[in-house]
């Protein structure tokens, strides 16, 4: 191979590398929050798409540069030292791509851990060779980093991007896991219950997929099954995935010698991660773009004009303007109203200046009455006061949570509680959701190292915060084990086919 | 340049990035509204995610305005009242757990001025205009049309204003007169016969210049 040719892959490689390395870790720190410090320096944004073609060009690079290799070797590299640095540089690129695949095709944890650990590789030989070369060679390492011919340079970018975006269009884009609707016959009646164990759902074909990233859960990653059937007017869903343990807390107050606390662990940066309960959900989309179908905004800032988040890890919102449908099933606050919460991913919210947490696209369908609110008059890292206490109160560490009836407003005068007695936080004031917000009834039950949830919603709801449930409609799930937004992911859409 | 000078030249370049992410942590500023602040009951300023707070001073219109709770005090938001100024309208057909017969405004205005609430015993009902000027748009689909951030605990239902005396749509066969309400979900005012169960957000004309009260230095919680 010609310096001239080689030249060119350089430059390309270094580019398309600069730009992995900038928008990998900003990735990254949904899962590492001690990357956090990089964050001034990262972008911010829809940056999974980003990330994903740049390494389908780095992909094209690498498989072009070794073909071109086995023809023609270029012989550049002087020193040993310098050969072993590159050797160890392939490796670790390869290392990147092939992992960076499975990540998208098939994740798993052990893929996230080592895609990490090259991409910081990557790093690591970037500065030994960059620094290495520009030390000893000054000026004259613009020679190589500047090929002569720009025009060449700048064709082999536009085919290389123009087959990208095809590559993109054809295989991320189209390669969607399909769920197999079976019909359901009229007279054929499931419980929502939590069971499954109506034989109709034998006849439903299930898909497998493991979800990963989240918080705790084996290694941060859940195996998810999924069947679903429907019949004329609605569409039933079988869930099943595994979480070692059952979670009914959610943020509960114990008394301790300074009065009632909450008990947390990154509530306060809105990322609780022990004292919540399990909670799965489920998004569906018409299209099936990447980054959660686009909605995925990465970054402590990444909507302009927009506020800050606490946890420096992202917000949920459409740029397009259209909403996403979101169920939100919680063990606790929802499960014994036998519904999700029925919410959206739409465009970023306006501002409400006295609210702490701005949840951007995130939002719940409309509401007439609170269902259920938090036991507590105002929220205090150091002390609550509680609103309301059981009657009587002899076994109150027993609840999860607290009935209206079943409680009476909190007096701190007859408070008898002895420090460590704990307290629910969460108070039902009316046991269902009203309007909009109920249309998917839904019910989970934890078993042996699995929860099975089974939810059904119509077809059509007429709301325009919900999406139609036919053919072609795309599905995403997450899974959250005792924590608030840290949930599981993966990146292949789920694709709906009805056999009806 | 020399190689020496290039490898420290390079260290600096490194050592002026790493302080840099080390020294740039965000720095979160405390957003001001540009119409409400939140005031405590002892008449304490608070910035917009303190709390608890217990009324709200409208700076465009030197009001205070009473913020409702979910602490079954007598703010408590679910509370209904009819309207009655102790001579005209209907008394005790609301719906509250403080009085021991029903509940009307009149009681709701009593109550609130025997305890001054945040410094104030001139507590009466708003307005038609005053209340409509709380009317924005929702930043949630569902919610009612007020700044929920700083007013919560408002419902999707019809609020009492001191005009009274109006006569009634023909749909209210019994009653010819009523008072005006508006309803922070349809962000509309109407006319409703005394004896209805509405809600009451009350309202006083601060007595000392509230602009000039010192702001709590210390933060008491952040929400
Ligand atoms: C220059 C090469 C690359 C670098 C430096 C790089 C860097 C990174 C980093 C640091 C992360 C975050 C990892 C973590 O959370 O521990 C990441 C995530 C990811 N990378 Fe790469 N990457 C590269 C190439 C690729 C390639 C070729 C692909 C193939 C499509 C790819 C796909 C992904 C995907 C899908 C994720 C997201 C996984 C998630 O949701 O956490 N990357 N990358
Ligand atoms: C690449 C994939 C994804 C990433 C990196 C991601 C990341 C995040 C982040 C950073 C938050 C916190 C946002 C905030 O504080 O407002 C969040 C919240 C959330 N995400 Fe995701 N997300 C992804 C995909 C999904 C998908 C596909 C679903 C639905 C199936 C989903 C469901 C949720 C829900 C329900 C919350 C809100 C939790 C709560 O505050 O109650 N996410 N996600």
């Amino acid at each position: 191979m010609r310096r001239s040719s080689f030249a060119i892959f350089h430059v390309m490689a270094v580019i398309v590398i600069l730009v992995g390395l900038l928008t990998g870790p900003r990735l990254g720190i949904i899962n590492h929050d001690f990357l956090t410090f990089l964050s001034p320096l990262l972008p911010q944004g829809a940056l999974l798409s980003v990330h994903v073609l740049f390494g389908c060009l780095l992909t094209l690079i690498a498989i072009v540069f070794t073909v071109a290799t086995i023809r023609t070797p270029f012989h550049g590299a002087p020193s040993k030292f310098d050969k072993a640095v590159n050797y160890f540089g392939y490796l670790v690129i390869v290392l990147s791509i092939v992992t960076g695949w499975l990540l998208w095709l098939n994740p798993e944890s052990l893929s996230l851990v080592i895609h990490g650990l090259s991409a910081t590789a990557i790093f690591l030989y970037l500065v030994l060779h960059g620094i290495k070369h520009t030390v000893f060679k000054g000026k004259q390492v613009l020679s190589v980093l500047l090929p002569r011919n720009a025009l060449i340079l700048l064709s082999c970018s536009i085919a290389l991007v123009y087959f990208c975006g095809l590559g993109i269009k054809l295989i991320v884009a189209e390669q969607h896991l399909r769920l197999e609707v079976a019909p359901l016959s009229r007279q054929s009646h499931l419980e929502i219950d939590g069971k499954g164990d109506e034989p109709e759902w034998l006849r439903a074909k299930p898909i497998k997929l493991t979800t990963f990233g989240g918080a705790n859960f084996l290694d941060g990653s859940s195996e998810v099954e999924i069947k679903a059937l429907s019949n004329h007017d609605e569409t039933f869903f079988l869930i099943r995935w595994q979480d070692p343990s059952e979670s009914l807390e959610h943020l509960p107050l114990e008394k301790t010698s300074d009065g009632w606390q909450v008990q947390e662990n990154g509530f306060y940066r809105f990322d609780e991660r022990t004292y919540y309960e399990d909670k799965f959900a489920i998004m569906l989309s018409t299209t099936c773009e990447l980054g959660g179908d686009g909605t995925v905004q990465y970054g402590d800032a990444p909507l302009a004009g927009k506020p800050h988040n606490w946890h420096g890890k992202g917000y949920h919102a459409s740029t397009d303007g259209r909403t996403r449908d979101l169920w939100h099933w919680k063990a606790l606050r929802t499960n014994d109203m036998y519904l999700a919460d029925d919410n959206f991913f739409g465009p970023p919210q306006s501002v409400a200046l006295g609210q702490r947490r701005y949840t951007a696209g995130y939002q719940p369908d409309g509401k007439e009455s609170g269902a259920y609110v938090m036991n507590w008059r105002w929220y205090s890292p150091n002390e609550v006061t509680p609103k309301r206490m059981p009657i009587p109160s002899p076994d109150i560490t027993e609840r999860k949570v607290l009935d209206w009836f079943a409680s009476e407003t909190y007096n701190p005068q007859q408070d008898m509680a002895k420090i460590g007695e704990q307290l629910p936080s969460v108070l039902y004031r009316s046991n269902r959701f009203e309007g909009d917000r109920a249309d998917v009834r839904a019910r989970g039950e934890w078993h042996d190292g699995y929860w099975t949830l089974e939810l059904v919603r119509k077809h059509q709801t007429h709301s325009p915060l919900d999406v139609e449930l036919r053919s072609g409609v795309c599905m995403w799930v997450s899974a959250f084990d005792h924590a608030q937004i840290a949930h599981t992911r993966h990146h292949r859409a789920i694709q709906l086919r009805y056999m009806l | 340049m020399t190689v020496a000078s290039r490898l420290i030249l390079s260290l600096a370049i490194a050592t002026v990035a790493i302080s840099y992410l080390l020294f740039s942590a965000p720095e979160r500023e405390i957003p001001t509204h540009a119409r409400f602040i939140k005031v405590t009951n002892d008449m304490q300023f608070l910035s917009v995610w303190q709390g608890p707070w217990h009324c709200v001073y409208d700076k465009k219109l030197n009001l205070l305005w009473e913020v409702k709770r979910d602490d079954e005090s007598i703010h408590d938001g679910y509370w209904s009242y009819s309207w009655y100024d102790g001579q005209f309208g209907h008394a005790d057909q609301g719906d509250c757990y403080f009085e021991a017969s029903h509940c009307d405004s009149q009681d709701l205005i009593r109550k609130t001025n025997q305890a001054s609430l945040c410094g104030s015993a001139e507590w009466r009902l708003p307005t038609p205009d005053e209340l409509r000027s709380l009317i924005q748009t929702p930043n949630s689909p569902g919610k009612p049309h007020i700044a929920s951030d700083f007013f919560p605990h408002i419902k999707n239902g019809d609020y009492w204003s001191s005009e009274a005396g109006v006569s009634l749509p023909k749909s209210f066969k019994r009653e010819k007169l009523g008072a005006t309400a508006v309803n922070f979900q349809s962000a509309e005012t109407l006319s409703l016969p005394y004896e209805n169960a509405a809600f009451v957000m009350l309202v006083a004309t601060p007595s000392t210049p509230l602009s000039l009260a010192q702001s709590r230095v210390e933060p008491v919680t952040l929400n």
